[in-house]
């Protein structure tokens, strides 16, 4: 088991240009971050090519990691889902009206966005359960599947300033919460 | 007024937004440049970071295969020949059946430098535009011979950027074409397994660095779109 030390240390290391310790990196947060990237995009082809480019970033910026004030995995967690969202909206771009409506009616909500808070931290879980349901659904989607507020209008079928006056006071809840 | 009343004007709440990735791209600037001076709105985002980056925990870690580190390692140390291109699209094509990814998209010097001579009843014809018109190409496709013949009307590559051309036949990932040269007019030979795929597909142009996206799939904007039509 790799502790959160270890990761700090070894990124440090990759800061000076150590590519042992890139390799060990890469070797001890890959699966992970692999996951992540596969859960965001769902195309293992895609998900292979956002890892590579994860890695670069990481190589490149890890000097810049201590300034963030993030936990190592939270860093490398961040890069990797906004790396994944990042593709997928590339790829979404191309989507013509029909494959839009074809994709929003097809992966439908509740059963697995539910199976994801069942497992969460406690803190998190508590805090989403306060929200009313389709609004914690909105923030996970937006956050786990790259939703932009006009995607999520269209899946919850409200006007755009809807969407953003439900999230934004998810948001404000979840922050109120989550401060507790 | 109660923050309730206005969520919107709450940091805490931008600062959601951003980690979210839901600002503009104007206001996700704007952001940032604000987390650059104001260490409080740093502390607000890390927050959100932290939080959301819980919603990963039940993710289950995947080993990925080895040639996604052996890749990296080529890119950044050059410890392995530079990745040809032929690798890169079989790294990328995963799913896809290896040979429909061996596409053979040459531009013919010689072809352009006479001038290319499209069909004059083309099978298939496509529009490549931007919304707003500052890039149009016009092709035209014969899928007897594979040949796909290019006019660019307007608009070209930024300096020091290229435009590559995509395929993109129904759910599968965009396959290039190969990148546009600097002449308007010119010829693309699709290759043999792509040929029956072209027609009802769809033609996208991305900008890319010199040379074409370094990774097999478009790495930059998405310019210009257009469906291939029968004439």
């Amino acid at each position: 088991m790799t502790t959160r030390a270890d990761i700090e240390n070894l990124i440090a290391r990759v800061a000076q240009g150590d590519r042992a310790a890139f390799k060990a990196l890469y070797g001890a947060t890959s699966a992970k971050l692999f996951g992540v990237t596969l859960r965001v995009l769902n195309d293992r082809a895609e998900a292979e090519e956002v890892l590579q480019e994860i890695y670069v970033k990481v190589w490149h910026n890890a000097d810049r990691y201590t300034v963030n004030g993030l936990s190592p995995m939270t860093w490398l967690i961040t890069i990797a889902r906004n790396s994944a969202v990042d593709r997928l909206r590339k790829l979404r771009r191309a989507e013509t009206p029909a494959e839009l409506e074809e994709r929003i009616a097809d992966d439908g909500a509740g059963p697995e966005a539910l199976a994801v808070a069942a497992s969460e931290r406690g803190r998190l879980v508590a805090c989403f359960e306060e929200l009313a349901a389709k609004h914690a659904e909105a923030v996970r989607r937006a956050y786990l599947e790259g939703e932009t507020y006009a995607d999520l209008a269209a899946r919850f079928d409200v006007p755009l300033n809807t969407m953003r006056t439900w999230l934004r006071r998810s948001l404000l809840s979840l922050r109120e919460c989550l401060t507790r | 007024m109660s923050d309730q009343d206005q969520p919107d004007r709450d940091d805490r709440v931008l600062a959601g937004e951003y980690t979210l990735g839901l600002l503009s791209a104007e206001d996700a600037a704007a952001f940032e440049a604000r987390m650059v001076r104001e260490p409080e709105l740093r502390t607000l985002y890390a927050q959100w970071a932290e939080d959301f980056a819980g919603l990963t925990d039940d993710i289950t870690p995947q080993a990925p295969p080895a040639r996604v580190w052996q890749q990296i390692e080529a890119g950044l140390f050059g410890t392995r020949e530079r990745g040809s291109w032929l690798r890169r699209l079989t790294l990328w094509g995963g799913g896809i059946a290896a040979a429909a990814v061996l596409v053979l998209a040459v531009f013919l010097p010689d072809l352009v430098e006479r001038g290319p001579v499209p069909p004059v009843d083309p099978p298939y014809v496509a529009q490549i535009a931007a919304e707003d018109g500052s890039l149009v190409v016009q092709a035209v496709y014969d899928d007897a011979t594979g040949t796909l013949f290019v006019d660019r009307e307007a608009g070209g590559a930024a300096p020091g950027r290229a435009l590559e051309l995509w395929l993109i036949a129904g759910e599968d990932a965009p396959v290039s074409l190969g990148v546009m040269p600097q002449y308007a007019q010119a010829v693309l030979r699709v290759a043999d397994d792509l040929r029956g795929r072209v027609a009802g597909a769809v033609l996208a142009i991305s900008d890319e660095p010199e040379g074409g996206s370094p990774t097999g799939a478009p790495t930059g904007d998405v310019l210009a779109v257009g469906p291939v039509q029968e004439s």
